[in-house]
């Protein structure tokens, strides 16, 4: 009943879609073609998508890209994933993993989850890895635009606020994001995570993904604010490893970061098998792992006895 | 969510010359989760034929018991040590016997069986869940990384390879296949058969 | 959510269990004993199924009660553990299986060694250094990776179990209040105020 009244009704969604279709048809063809990297829209205002034309688009997006309930969906989201960030006395630091799941297949060991939204400012990903990157990126296309108009730097909140905004408009429509919006502002350092559902919270601690609660675990332990910025590396990079061994859609890489009152920092990039047997220097058998760790102690008792 | 996937974990044997070797990996998962880095999946039937059992963990710890009770009978009965032929088809029977309400595991074996001139002859052999057979003549795989194995195995495989060639080859291809699957990995053990000796060494494997 | 610890240490293992009795939404009980001490070197915790775990339990206990008057000694903790763990996956494929996640706790008298088996419902078992049940597993199996040490004092196992049972009561949602703790070393199984 509902589909019939819709077709002929001049005001309800699917001609609202209708209309955006044909008006992005003729105005905003064009520019796809473009070298505006899909960001050719933004010259004309708002960016506008096209969308299915079903009576209800999210449910369709849903029957196709949920391999939960259906493995042999067609199209497959990235979803496991570790990410966090945390401030301390001497800033933020944020770490995350680099894996790619398509099911149970590592589509990749070498995604790049934190994404750089200007010198000032790192977003993170965990959910679909499109939505994330676009929507950071736009995130710093306004950022700058911010700046020209008010000849200062956008402050973390604000800037989070704006993704915040964003996203929840399009809420129901399938985006999947869990975010942390990082950086430095005039308050100092500062950290933000927002959703796809709408959520943005202000905190000290946030880990996001399918392996953030073993982060947590590691992380909450050995976390305090006086933390010296070598300590926070290590308890960033440690708790990035601690996901990345238990949890099986985590691994590979670790990507750190650390942001300061003068922007952000690329620590590194740490092989978690090798932060296992080795740690993140260059000594063998200095390793993060329990093993490893328990091979270590018990060959300094035997040398206490001796 | 699949039974078969629940706990994780893979499988392969390949021949050689006069040799055959089996290699799984160490994990034991409970969906994303893992639990433990030392599950055993291969176990020792006689001092020449070694079973493999990826698939339900808790039939794992069964079938082993199983097979372990019906090859010592079997020894007792007949006075003799099982051959790998036979034993294929005690694995086969033994999990038709439960086609209706199978265990969820994909056996392969691996061993040297005796010929009538003395000699021992490479033997390997998988079966699906509810006991089809199939006698391979190169390598067969089994478990949640099957078809990654499937790939890498397909390159690196070749005929007659002594067994440190054999042994570098199922551990290059039990590595590289279990880094691309999410459910297997954790470390890997491969035992390489040979008529008088049996080496076994767990390899240095991605804990991620 | 029910969430269950054990970790072993120099001659011990310690076992803790949260002691709510839930039913709904509601908690019908705040002190009770999940830990069950099934012969005198061997502590069970168990989860899962309310009535099943009951069951289950008291059954162990009475067949290795029985096996000790019958042959007037103990089941090692690995024979236990195996017997254990074929009863439930026994039961897994009978008409209604018992739904109990258990971790067996013990120490062996004959080899002076502590031991932990990690079971679940369907009968996967695997002997561990540390384990949990529930999802208190997602938060402490990580830090105990990170501060689990196999050769540690009965205090210092204490101070790690406290680790854990913070942080989920930091982390989860819905964590539990109270927990009862128990300890097995070769004096036999006592239970520890923490």
């Amino acid at each position: 009943m509902n589909s019939i009244a819709n077709r002929f009704s001049t005001t309800g969604p699917l001609s609202e879609l209708k209309k955006v279709q044909s008006f992005e048809d003729d105005e905003f063809a064009d520019s796809a073609w473009g070298s505006e990297a899909g960001f050719g829209s933004l010259a004309k205002g708002v960016p506008n998508f096209t969308v299915p034309s079903v009576p209800d688009p999210s449910a369709f997006l849903r029957l196709h890209t949920d391999d939960f309930a259906d493995p042999n969906c067609r199209i497959k989201i990235q979803h496991g994933t570790t990410t966090l960030a945390f401030r301390f006395q001497g800033g933020v630091i944020v770490a995350v993993d680099s894996r790619a799941t398509a099911g149970s297949y590592v589509a990749s060991g070498t995604v790049k989850k934190v994404i750089e939204i200007n010198p000032y400012l790192l977003g993170t990903m965990a959910g679909g890895a499109a939505d994330c990157q676009y929507w950071e990126t736009y995130l710093g296309i306004h950022c700058r635009l911010h700046e020209l108009r008010n000849r200062e730097r956008i402050s973390v909140s604000a800037a989070s606020k704006y993704l915040s905004n964003l996203v929840y408009s399009y809420k129901g429509m399938g985006l999947s994001m869990g975010t942390m919006i990082c950086g430095w502002d005039k308050t100092g350092p500062a950290v933000f995570y927002v959703d796809s559902d709408g959520t943005r919270l202000k905190g000290d601690i946030f880990s996001v993904g399918s392996g953030s609660t073993f982060a947590y675990g590691v992380l909450d332990q050995g976390y305090h604010w006086d933390l010296t910025d070598e300590e926070a590396q290590e308890l960033g990079r440690r708790s990035i490893y601690a996901a990345g061994h238990r949890d099986a859609f985590s691994g590979n890489t670790c990507n750190l970061y650390h942001v300061k009152e003068d922007g952000w920092k690329f620590i590194g990039n740490y092989d978690i098998s090798k932060l296992h047997y080795d740690g993140p220097g260059e000594t063998p058998g200095a390793g993060y792992g329990y093993d490893v760790r328990i091979e270590r102690t018990a060959g300094a008792h035997v040398v206490a006895q001796a | 969510m699949s039974i078969m996937e629940y706990n994780g974990g893979s499988v392969i044997a390949m021949v050689g010359k006069d040799c055959v070797a089996i290699a799984s990996d160490l994990r034991l998962g409970n969906q994303a989760l893992g639990i433990s880095s030392n599950f055993q999946k291969i176990f020792p039937v006689t001092d020449r034929i070694y079973l493999g059992l990826p698939g339900l963990a808790t039939d794992v710890t069964t079938l082993r018991e199983t097979f372990r009770y019906r090859v010592n009978m079997y020894t007792i009965k007949e006075e003799r040590e099982i051959e790998p032929e036979t034993f294929a088809h005690l694995v086969s029977s033994t999990l038709y016997e439960r086609r209706f309400g199978p265990y969820f595991i994909e056996p392969v074996m691996a061993g040297l069986s005796r010929s009538a001139t003395g000699g021992f002859k490479p033997f390997i052999a998988a079966t699906d869940l509810i006991g089809c057979l199939n006698f391979a003549k190169d390598f067969v795989v089994a478990g949640t990384a099957s078809s990654k194995l499937y790939g890498v195995a397909e390159g690196l495989w070749e005929p007659d390879l002594d067994p440190e060639q054999l042994f570098e080859t199922i551990s290059q291809t039990m590595l590289n296949a279990v880094d691309r699957d999410a459910y297997s990995g954790w470390g890997v053990v491969v035992h390489v058969i040979e008529k008088d000796k049996v080496t076994t060494r767990t390899l240095k494997g991605r804990m991620d | 959510m029910e969430t269950s610890f054990a970790l072993t240490g120099k001659g011990y293992v310690i076992v803790a269990s949260d002691t709510t009795a839930a039913r709904s939404i509601v908690k019908m009980k705040t002190d009770e004993d999940k830990i069950k001490v099934v012969s005198p070197h061997l502590l069970m915790s168990y989860s899962g199924e309310p009535g099943d775990t009951i069951q289950f339990s008291e059954y162990v206990e009475r067949n290795l009660r029985l096996f000790h008057i019958r042959n007037n000694y103990s089941l090692r903790p690995s024979a236990a553990a195996s017997w254990i763990r074929r009863s439930l996956a026994q039961s897994l494929r009978s008409r209604k299986p018992y739904s109990v996640n258990l971790m067996l706790s013990g120490y062996d008298v004959t080899e002076e060694k502590p031991h932990l088996y990690w079971i679940d419902y369907l009968g996967t078992m695997t002997e561990v250094p540390f384990g949990a049940h529930g999802y208190g597993s997602y938060f402490a199996l990580s830090l105990l990776d990170r501060y689990h040490d196999p050769e540690a004092t009965l205090e210092e196992g204490l101070a790690t179990l406290q680790r854990c049972i913070e942080e989920v009561a930091k982390r989860l949602v819905v964590s539990p209040g109270k927990y009862k703790v128990k300890v097995v070393d070769k004096d036999g199984a006592r239970e520890i105020e923490l």
